[in-house]
């Protein structure tokens, strides 16, 4: 990468192409075996020829419908859905790691996605379903953190720590509207889905949710890639920050707006998915280092990969649907294990 | 680039003020320590000075330009900031944290170019450190720490650069280490400010001095005339000494309270028959400390009881406590003038009493009384005062006639009895007093 790194260390700069590659092709190939797996069968002449039907209709003709209905409507739209928000996940959680000095948070910790799930419980609870569920998550999502940030600004001193206090405390408070909300639902129909959402899913993904969906994510993860070896200066702290000329407050502000954007359009899609945005940076860290520079893209490749991943077990290794939320912990945390084991220790 | 500040103040919250009217110049290869206390504000003027925090008055200017018409970026290719060993979040390397002092060269989306990483390269190797470049930062000592700091701080190319207390976590060597870079630095024009408390170091490497105490400019000046005896004594509220070399400052230590003995006052070489040899010419203050209970009066008795034995005239107050079944439950006053006593003080043993009250319930008949033996008592041979307390030093209550005395200087050999903790204070007023270990039972040495 660096023109002196390239005379210390020949052979660094070999292995940096090799796992640029790799962090690229990973959420590429899991990409396509999401389009082959599944209950019902599809080859990849199948797929590939569906793929590329829209633009020559003769390709198509001997492909049966239901498998291309299979695949355009459903698999890929739900695998896209996955890329954008595990992408999403990895980078926010990135940043807020950096603004935050600080490897044990992500995007949640300024309360987002539980004003997020108390929206679409409120929703749920008012309209049963619709397009209210997904619009009461984003913008009770949007609420919390606007409550948490000027709640925060209520305390002259400490920012950062009346900051994070105040994520908190907005976040247990809709924890805590959630359950009333959940006390409340039918327990025959409102409570399950309630319940069933906050565990997370990408089963009713279609082509309409992915559109605000792919807006926000793209924009954000381009801003964030922009500013990301800002970040490596963030994370000094406020003070160090200014001194190397860098305003921290503005710097900041911007990537919280943009975060919370990003994690509410993922979270109004696909329900509560924990843990991603906060492990993913680790393994990030653990292959690529601490350089924002190279983490930030590792991060949202490995974590587009890994919701990927998750999404396609979720789907097909039990008849029924496993949630996401359940399943990112028991994939994941065996897998930070092992990655723990065998690399550096330390961030 | 020539840094001045002008009769700055500044305050955290209103009416605690920190800084009070400080001026300071630094010239372009010039380097400036800056000496005080914990807490007396050196911090916060290196803060001001790097345009962290903006004084309420006065202002900073960089070759006559107020730092305030300038933006974070515009200031920061100025002005570098180079703060205590730290320990980041993330364990970058060496050459990533050097990299970051190019921040303020490039706009906000701007990213390090190749002319970034070979003047990081550059800056590296000024500093001696290229072979760490790979290292993580989070992982090297602390002294390369400092320098890795350090070659930041040439990589931003200001020409000022600010340092926290760059050497306090540091062993002799990297000590030196730094510092000798930092003399390098500055005879190619560089100019540093530099927290310190170490003076041996700011005798060995400082162009000027600035000594601060509670927020106000003691002195300022060259290392000789700043870094004398009575100075450091009054900043630091130590006894100091400064050895010097063919004439020349070299080093400044600290002195131990004296391990004197009454009973030295029969023997002519003493110490303290010097200082009574001396009484007359100027004021001699010797203070009495220890902790408490160490047998500070019982010093002072055994004195007092020595002096009229040499035929010298006694005056002043003695506060003996009034014992019962081991415990201290009163204390009496004592006007060693005329022999006459009183109680001045008991202690309160109602149930009601809280945490927050005094232990001791003073007379306050008593207390005026005590006072006017002190102000009415003639200049005799010795006078003494036992004691003074946070009552004097801090409410302007107490034996308020005995501060006044010693400020004064109205007496010929003053023995005065103080408690440990308000030492550094007593030798901010009077820099030229003796000190004393009160304890009569366990002198260490002499």
């Amino acid at each position: 990468m660096t023109s002196s790194a390239s005379l210390t260390e020949p052979e660094s700069n070999l292995k940096r192409i090799l796992t640029g590659f790799a962090l690229f092709a990973l959420p590429a190939g899991l990409f396509i075996a999401a389009l082959l797996l599944g209950r019902y069968p599809i080859t990849p002449r199948e797929v590939g020829r569906t793929l590329l039907s829209p633009l020559f209709h003769a390709l198509a003709a001997d492909i049966p419908d239901v498998a291309r209905q299979l695949i355009l409507r459903i698999r890929l739209p739900r695998a896209l859905a996955a890329l954008l928000i595990g992408a999403s996940f990895g980078g926010t959680g990135t940043a807020f790691q950096a603004i935050f000095k600080n490897p044990l948070v992500d995007s949640n910790i300024l309360g987002v996605t539980s004003g997020a799930g108390f929206g679409a419980a409120l929703a749920l609870l008012l309209f049963r379903s619709g397009w209210e569920v997904q619009a009461f998550a984003f913008g009770f999502g949007l609420l919390a953190v606007a409550l948490a940030f000027f709640g925060s600004r209520l305390y002259k001193s400490t920012p950062l720590l009346m900051l994070t206090l105040m994520g908190i405390l907005i976040g247990s408070l809709f924890g805590s509207l959630t359950a009333l909300l959940k006390y409340l639902a039918d327990p025959l129909d409102t409570l399950p889905a309630i319940t069933f959402w906050l565990l997370g899913s990408l089963t009713s993904v279609t082509w309409a949710d992915l559109g605000a969906l792919a807006v926000i994510s793209v924009f954000g993860l381009v801003f964030l890639f922009l500013v990301r070896w800002r970040m490596n200066v963030l994370s000094l702290g406020d003070a160090e920050a200014k001194a190397l000329g860098v305003d921290p407050a503005r710097m900041k502000l911007w990537i919280i707006i943009c975060a919370t954007l990003m994690t509410s359009a993922a979270v109004s899609v696909s329900g509560v998915i924990g843990w991603v945005g906060l492990v993913i940076p680790h393994a990030g860290r653990l292959l690529v280092g601490p350089d924002h520079r190279r983490l930030l893209p590792a991060s949202v490749g490995l974590g587009a990969a890994f919701l990927l991943l998750i999404d396609t077990l979720a789907r097909t290794v039990l008849p029924g649907e496993l949630p996401l939320g359940v399943l990112t912990g028991l994939v994941g945390v065996p897998i930070l294990i092992l990655l723990l084991r065998r690399g550096r220790t330390g961030w | 680039m020539r840094l001045e500040a002008q009769h700055l103040n500044f305050a955290y919250l209103p009416g605690q003020t920190v800084l009070h009217d400080v001026s300071l110049t630094v010239e372009p290869g010039e380097t400036l320590f800056i000496l005080g206390r914990n807490g007396s504000g050196k911090s916060t003027l290196v803060s001001c000075l790097a345009g962290l925090i903006h004084p309420d008055s006065g202002g900073v200017t960089l070759d006559g330009e107020d730092i305030q018409s300038l933006s974070a970026a515009e200031r920061a290719r100025k002005v570098g900031l180079i703060p205590q060993t730290h320990t980041p979040a993330f364990g970058y390397t060496v050459r990533e944290m050097v990299l970051m002092g190019r921040a303020p060269h490039l706009g906000w989306l701007g990213a390090p170019s190749r002319e970034d990483h070979a003047i990081v390269d550059d800056a590296l190797a000024q500093v001696g450190i290229f072979e760490l470049a790979d290292r993580p930062y989070t992982e090297i000592s602390g002294g390369e720490g400092q320098l890795v700091l350090i070659a930041r701080g040439l990589a931003q190319q200001c020409q000022v650069l600010l340092m926290d207390e760059p050497t306090a976590h540091l062993d002799l060597s990297n000590r030196h280490r730094v510092l000798e870079i930092v003399n390098q630095l500055s005879e190619r024009g560089l100019s540093f400010v530099i927290c310190s408390h170490s003076p041996n170091n700011a005798l060995a490497y400082a162009d000027r001095v600035l000594l601060l105490t509670g927020g106000w400019v003691t002195a300022q000046g060259g290392p000789e005339n700043t870094l004398t005896e009575s100075l450091l004594s009054s900043v630091y509220g130590i006894r100091t000494e400064v050895i010097l070399d063919g004439g020349r400052p070299v080093a400044v230590v600290t002195q131990r309270p004296i391990a004197l003995l009454p009973e030295s006052l029969s023997d002519p070489d003493s110490l303290l028959s010097e200082v009574f040899g001396q009484r007359g010419e100027t004021p001699q203050l010797i203070l009495v400390t220890g902790l408490s209970g160490v047998g500070k009066t019982t010093w002072c008795s055994r004195l007092i009881e020595l002096a009229r034995t040499a035929g010298m005239t006694v005056n002043g107050v003695l506060s003996p406590g009034n014992f019962q079944e081991e415990r201290k439950v009163g204390i009496d006053v004592l006007n060693l003038g005329t022999g006459e006593g009183r109680q001045l003080a008991r202690l309160r043993i109602d149930q009601a009493v809280q945490v927050s009250t005094p232990r001791w319930e003073f007379d306050p008949e008593a207390l005026d009384w005590a006072n006017a033996a002190l102000a009415e008592a003639a200049v005799g041979d010795l006078l003494v005062i036992d004691e003074l307390g946070p009552l004097e030093f801090f409410q302007g209550k107490g034996l308020t006639a005995g501060l006044a005395r010693l400020d004064a200087g109205d007496y010929k050999v003053a023995c005065v009895v103080i408690r440990s903790a308000l030492l550094p204070n007593a030798l901010q007023r009077w820099p030229h007093a003796i000190v004393v270990n009160g304890s009569a039972k366990n002198f260490k040495g002499g």
